[in-house]
């Protein structure tokens, strides 16, 4: 197996009294896709987000190519993120917008990926005001900027939420393409069938656990169903779980 | 009628011969006071040079005329000059050295109990006192730069002192750096017009006893207090300007025990109190402008029959204030920058009352440190408050008719105030939309108000830098 | 942190906000020079108006503006750069943007019509009340996670510094009046921003009545060169404080 990328050793965070994460201890590679799922509230979000440092562990570390997070945000670069809901400065065109984050990033001009602009049909909506448009090509927008500075890590949080079935797959396609690229993938999704075909393991969280992280095929074979969507439920309902862990 | 004529020219031909011109030059030759001696009454001594030969007295009716270097140092031995003679006229002199002592009044120029006599044009230099006026009449006292010495009011003395004198007139004199500017006692039907005085220790101006006297047109600055008018009666204060008289008890005017004065169309600005009255009665206040004082009227209880009437508060912070509840004094017809009322009828005043006494002064008056709230929002809502549902200010210090905007000076008359006023706030609107700056002609009427009040000073120092002025000689009384 | 002060500081040239506060103050300023016709008693007028109303929008402007950028904000945070360097960037912004609405609705007016020191001291003691204001909204902002509480915090403090302690302090003052309270005064009246921004610019316009005995013990110590320092001091520290707090704040703040 190829080396930890990502590791999160026994972090926990804390809301007041209740945790939302606790105990999560694991690790993601490079070359692939992993697919956190779990119900509302279950802690997804609160991983992806300490990953990136909008949140701070309560408890426990984060390495990150095997440097722990910490105030030094270099780390960051690696990373590209489409967050669930997308929200930009409300004045600025599309086009401006990919400009600032370029600028922020300090991304030269090659090293910016800007086919997805024309692919997702958004090159003729470049001049429109970020204020005016709906939510599903804000997300477009939004996987733009997650995809253009050709991440090592690719963190996406429901991305196919508000999005046509053809963007989705073209988004999708492009987070293989990272895979393939030997980085390291992670989506939250309620909508499994979309993305089981694209991943490798799955993550399951509830209340702040870490159920399990499988590989898709030792999923499948264990529960003797060929789609995750159908595995799954029958995983959660049989205590299989307890041996895997 | 030949014999007639004969005498005539006679007479007229033996005048011109006795009323010869001496010269003399300080330290050579002869002394000043054998001049004197030799000079007959009707002479003109013509001094240039430097005379320093103690006390000169001056006993004889004699014209002492100074050549532009002229000076009489008295080397702090007494008086410098000590006139007794009548019509003596001293003029264009620098005179310096009277001796400092709080025994005696020494002083630069003394006249003592003669009428008519003439000083003009000198500079009294650090002098104790500088000019002083015992028991004369008729005297002129006019265009003198006396410019005194800063130090303790110990060790300082009046510029101009008049003491039981009758009929002077104290003309475009600037005093500088004394205890008091210009200082009157007993001193009755004398006019002082056109003077400056700046800088002084105690009041730029002093009455005290003296009795219908006028003064005009004066200009009184940074003095302790600009004019004090203290157990005097029929005193006429116009047209003055008191300015920056600032201090604890600094007044730009204080009035003690006043009866009958009337106080018209002065400028109080930046006094840290305009006006004090503390015990006067029947004194008209009438058409002055108070602005940016602290306190532009303190008026006491004991104050009776006081008219007030076309006066502009504007900017004080501070605009009545007083010690009692009673007040038994008119107050109509003033402008008010705080009056908050409105004018339906538009016959140029208020509709409703104003009450210049504010809940804040009172405040302040109670406890001298909250005027540190001065200003501030709480301090304007009570004050707002209070006007509305008056319950500490007394209920009889009103304006029943204030006015709605200041008067104008210069001739127009409140009866005109009638007229429906232009529609400024159209103008407002105008201003607001467009920007165009309304500062630049302002700043210009301020520039020709400064020179205005600059004006004195400039043509005494041309007067005083002129070699032979010899204007007529101003015998009023000759 | 240019960069966040570059972009935030183009979103607030666009925001309706800023532009809105210039021109409101331009027109008070401008209306009240107009109208009063007296230059010196329309900058009076305009000491109340900036003692109330400046603290005021400054400090619920960055309050609502700090909770209607927070997606921004959490687009900036993902990217490799530090908490502080997009905090840093979006106050210093904020500041700039809000003290050049001020010096046109403002400091344009008091040159134009009033060019004196008095005029030149409201401008800056204004300057200073909205780097405090401002600095507290910010703090305001990063504590509280809802808007409607947050404005309702910002408003009950500007409650607070605009009225009620200058009552509180006046009652202290006289039911005290029997002890000497003289010590206490100075520095009290001195703690409060806005009451300390107000005595500077009374010591230009009152400075007549300030002479006088009540005046005299605030004209001695803000009046001096040292108070002067003081003075500046103590509205640095009401603007370094707060922000130092929304650094610290923010730098662990989950977004």
């Amino acid at each position: 197996m190829a080396e930890a990328r990502i590791t999160f050793q026994d972090v926990g965070k804390r809301y007041g009294s209740l945790w939302a994460l606790r105990h999560v201890d694991c690790a993601f590679h490079a070359g692939e896709v992993v697919m956190l799922i779990g119900p509302n509230a279950s802690g997804k979000t609160t991983l992806i987000k300490s990953l990136l440092g909008l949140v701070s562990p309560t408890e426990g570390r984060i390495t990150v190519n095997g440097e722990v997070i910490g105030s030094d945000p270099a780390y960051r670069k690696a990373i590209g993120y489409m967050p669930q809901i997308s929200q930009f400065p409300a004045t600025l065109t599309i086009g401006q917008l990919l400009e600032m984050m370029a600028d922020i990033r300090e991304l030269r001009a090659d090293e910016v990926e800007d086919s997805l602009v024309e692919e997702l049909g958004l090159s003729a909506q470049l001049d429109k005001r970020l204020s005016t448009l709906s939510g599903g090509t804000k997300q477009k927008v939004s996987a733009v900027l997650a995809l253009r500075s050709r991440p090592g890590i690719l963190v996406m949080d429901e991305p196919t939420a508000g999005l046509d079935p053809l963007s989705s797959q073209r988004v999708l396609q492009r987070a293989a393409a990272v895979r393939d690229a030997g980085g390291t993938v992670l989506i939250t999704s309620h909508l499994m069938e979309e993305v089981e075909s694209l991943a490798d393991r799955v993550a399951y969280l509830e209340d702040g656990n870490l159920k399990f992280l499988l590989p898709v095929q030792e999923i499948l074979s264990s529960t003797g169903s060929t789609r995750l969507s159908e595995a799954l439920p029958r995983m959660l309902e049989s205590n299989a779980l307890s041996h895997v862990l | 009628m030949t014999r007639a004529l004969q005498l005539l020219i006679l007479i007229h031909f033996t005048g011109v011969a006795q009323a010869r011109t001496w010269t003399h030059k300080g330290g050579s030759g002869g002394t000043l006071r054998e001049g004197i001696e030799r000079a007959s009454p009707g002479d003109t001594i013509l001094v240039s040079g430097t005379v320093s030969e103690g006390t000169i007295r001056v006993d004889k009716t004699i014209v002492l005329l100074g050549k532009v270097d002229a000076v009489i140092d008295g080397g702090g031995m007494g008086d410098v000059l000590y006139i007794t003679g009548d019509h003596v006229v001293v003029r264009n002199f620098t005179i310096l050295g009277s001796r400092h002592s709080n025994l005696d009044d020494q002083a630069g120029i003394k006249v003592n109990e003669c009428r008519g006599v003439v000083i003009a044009d000198n500079v009294l230099d650090k002098c104790f006192f500088a000019i002083y006026l015992s028991g004369a009449k008729d005297a002129l006292v006019e265009g003198n730069t006396v410019l005194g010495k800063p130090g303790e009011e110990d060790h300082m003395a009046n510029g101009i002192h008049l003491w039981k004198c009758n009929n002077a007139t104290i003309r475009n004199n600037r005093v500088e750096y004394h205890r008091d500017g210009i200082y009157f006692e007993f001193v009755t039907d004398s006019h002082i017009t056109g003077n400056t005085t700046k800088h002084n220790l105690r009041y730029g101006l002093h009455f005290m006893f003296s009795h219908r006297d006028a003064y005009e047109d004066n200009h009184f600055e940074d003095n302790g207090a600009g004019v004090a008018v203290m157990f005097s009666r029929d005193i006429a204060m116009r047209r003055n300007r008191f300015l920056a008289n600032r201090g604890a008890s600094a007044y730009g005017l204080l009035l003690k025990e006043i009866n009958d004065g009337e106080i018209i169309g002065n400028t109080f600005q930046d006094n840290t109190t305009g006006i004090m009255i503390d015990g006067c009665n029947r004194i008209n206040v009438h058409d002055n402008v108070f602005r940016l004082n602290g306190w532009a009227l303190r008026l006491f209880a004991n104050a009776i029959d006081c008219d007030f009437r076309g006066n502009t508060f504007a900017g004080n912070t501070f605009d009545v204030s007083t010690n009692g509840s009673l007040i038994p004094n008119t107050m109509n017809g003033n402008y008010w920058d705080r009056y908050a009322g409105y004018d339906l009828d538009r016959d140029g005043y208020g509709d409703v009352p104003h009450r210049p006494l504010g809940f804040f002064t009172l405040l302040v008056e109670m406890q001298p440190y909250a005027m540190v709230f001065s200003r501030s929002l709480f301090v304007s809502l009570l004050d707002r408050a209070e006007r509305l549902i008056p319950s500490l200010t007394p209920e009889s210090m009103k304006d029943d008719k204030p006015l709605m905007r200041p008067p104008v000076r210069g001739g127009r008359s409140s009866a005109k105030l009638n007229e429906r006023p232009f529609p400024y706030s159209t103008l407002g609107i105008f201003h607001a939309l467009f920007f165009i700056p309304a500062g630049p002609w302002q700043d210009e009427k301020c520039r020709m108000m400064n020179e205005k009040w600059r004006k004195p000073e400039r043509s005494m120092a041309m007067v005083n830098t002129c070699i032979f002025p010899f204007p007529n000689l101003p015998h009023t009384h000759g | 942190m240019l960069k966040v002060f570059k972009y935030t500081l183009i979103d607030l040239a666009r925001n309706r906000f800023v532009l809105g506060y210039a021109l409101l103050m331009l027109l008070v300023a401008q209306g009240l020079f107009a109208l009063e016709g007296d230059p010196t008693k329309a900058l009076l007028s305009l000491v109340q108006v900036v003692m109330a109303l400046v603290p005021l929008i400054a400090l619920v402007f960055t309050v609502v503006y700090m909770y209607d950028t927070l997606e921004f904000t959490q687009l900036l945070a993902v990217q490799p750069m530090r908490r502080s360097a997009i905090l840093g960037g979006q106050l210093l912004a904020l500041a700039a943007a809000l003290l050049l609405a001020q010096a046109i609705g403002l400091g344009l007016p008091l040159l134009v019509h009033s060019p004196t020191v008095a005029a030149l001291v409201l401008s800056l003691s204004g300057s200073a009340l909205v780097l405090v204001f401002a600095a507290l909204g910010a703090l305001i902002a990063l504590k509280q996670r809802e808007k409607a509480r947050g404005v309702g915090v910002a408003l009950a403090i500007w409650f607070l510094f605009v009225l009620v302690y200058d009552a509180l302090l006046m009652w202290g003052m006289f039911t005290l009046s029997d002890y000497p309270i003289e010590p206490f005064v100075v520095p009290l009246a001195g703690i409060n921003p806005i009451d300390l921004a107000r005595i500077m610019v009374m010591l230009q316009v009152d400075l007549a009545a300030m002479m006088g005995y009540s005046g005299a013990i605030y004209k001695n110590f803000f009046g001096s060169v040292g108070g002067t320092i003081v003075a500046a001091l103590i509205l640095s520290l009401w603007v370094a404080v707060p922000v130092l707090f929304a650094f610290r704040v923010f730098r662990r703040k989950d977004l």
